[in-house]
């Protein structure tokens, strides 16, 4: 079965980051589908390069990271939230004239749409906030 | 993209206390723009979104109960308000921003049911 | 089409209370990270359990102590929260 995730938390300040990344990396387990992860509002920090946690803390970040490219999952953090909270890729910064890229290089920036074709495409839509 | 699919928003937050109203609105916008077939529904908290005479200048917020004239230039006309949210906060129609359609719980759970997709904020 | 409906949040944000006014007769409802207090107060499970099927997320119950207390809910697995999304014809969540 085809499943997309939304993601509105970002990780630390809540669990809900954790909890989707849990049922995700279980949904993939499982033999189910990923057709997309959505990273909206808050929760494009999942998708920051710039993330440091103490040796005995979960990076979520990286764990995120690492699902994605070992499922060559598609994974989109929406472009509102993430620049208006410096989550920025190369062509963000060479548009906006920035020093600095802050964005995983497995996820990609895209709009909306992506969202709603994902709800369209996918055989069940979960969110978690 | 088909056309087959129907998306449901509820809008459950007040406005300017978080993002969450606007970030439901965006998204059903985004599904308008698609040619979906989009229901808009303010629950709980949501209600007060809808409340007239808004003016967020001062609080540095565009102002919610303005934007929400947008649904209607998108094309979004299924728009509902859940009665008991709007009696438990002693708000009427004439209160309203925007006219929307005030449904009960058996109206609620049947657009639910008929939704391939909800966004619940 | 029936609807599986996570609950996120503790109790005092009165979510059960706005997902009971959605929940048709063959949904079903799955507590997870806070959500699980609800676990705590057996009255109003009691009350739920004879209307809706109701789940609780095994890893949330123990990382807060509280699955040894549970004991009229299933309490069930990351692996059965999946199949049970799959077995539901979409998610509402509330958060």
């Amino acid at each position: 079965m085809k499943f997309s995730i939304v993601v509105y938390a970002a990780p630390y300040s809540s669990e809900a980051a954790s909890t989707a990344y849990n049922f995700t990396k279980t949904l993939l387990d499982e033999g189910h589908e990923v057709y997309r992860l959505f990273f909206f509002s808050d929760g494009v920090h999942n998708a920051s390069s710039l993330a440091i946690t103490p040796q005995d803390e979960t990076n979520l970040q990286k764990f995120w990271d690492a699902l994605i490219q070992n499922h060559e999952l598609d994974s989109v953090v929406c472009v509102t939230s993430a620049v208006k909270r410096g989550i920025i890729n190369q062509q963000e910064a060479e548009r906006h004239e920035l020093a600095a890229t802050s964005l995983l290089a497995s996820s990609e920036i895209a709009g909306l749409g992506q969202l709603i074709d994902a709800a369209i495409n996918s055989d069940r839509v979960v969110n978690f906030g | 993209m088909s056309n087959s699919h129907t998306f449901t928003f509820i809008s459950r937050t007040a406005p300017y206390g978080s993002n969450r109203p606007q970030l439901c609105l965006d998204a059903a916008l985004a599904a308008a723009v698609f040619e979906q077939k989009v229901n808009y529904i303010f629950m709980d908290d949501g209600v007060y979104q809808l409340v007239k005479h808004q003016d967020a200048d001062a609080i540095n917020s565009k102002t919610l109960g303005n934007a929400l004239e947008t649904l209607d230039l998108y094309g979004i006309q299924n728009v509902y308000v859940c009665t008991t949210a709007m009696k438990q906060r002693k708000l009427a129609a004439d209160d309203l921003v925007i006219a929307a359609q005030s449904i009960g719980d058996e109206e609620l759970k049947s657009l639910l049911e008929n939704s391939n997709t909800v966004f619940n904020l | 089409m029936s609807s599986l409906h996570t609950i996120s949040k503790s109790p005092r944000f009165n979510l059960l209370e706005s997902c009971l006014s959605a929940v048709s007769e063959g949904d079903s409802i799955i507590f997870i990270e806070d959500g699980v207090y609800h676990c705590n107060e057996s009255e109003l499970l009691a009350k739920l359990l004879s209307t809706s099927k109701c789940y609780g997320l095994k890893e949330d119950l123990s990382a807060r102590g509280l699955e040894v207390k549970v004991d009229v809910l299933q309490i069930i697995s990351y692996r059965k929260f999946v199949e049970l999304c799959a077995s539901h014809e979409k998610i509402i969540s509330w958060f």
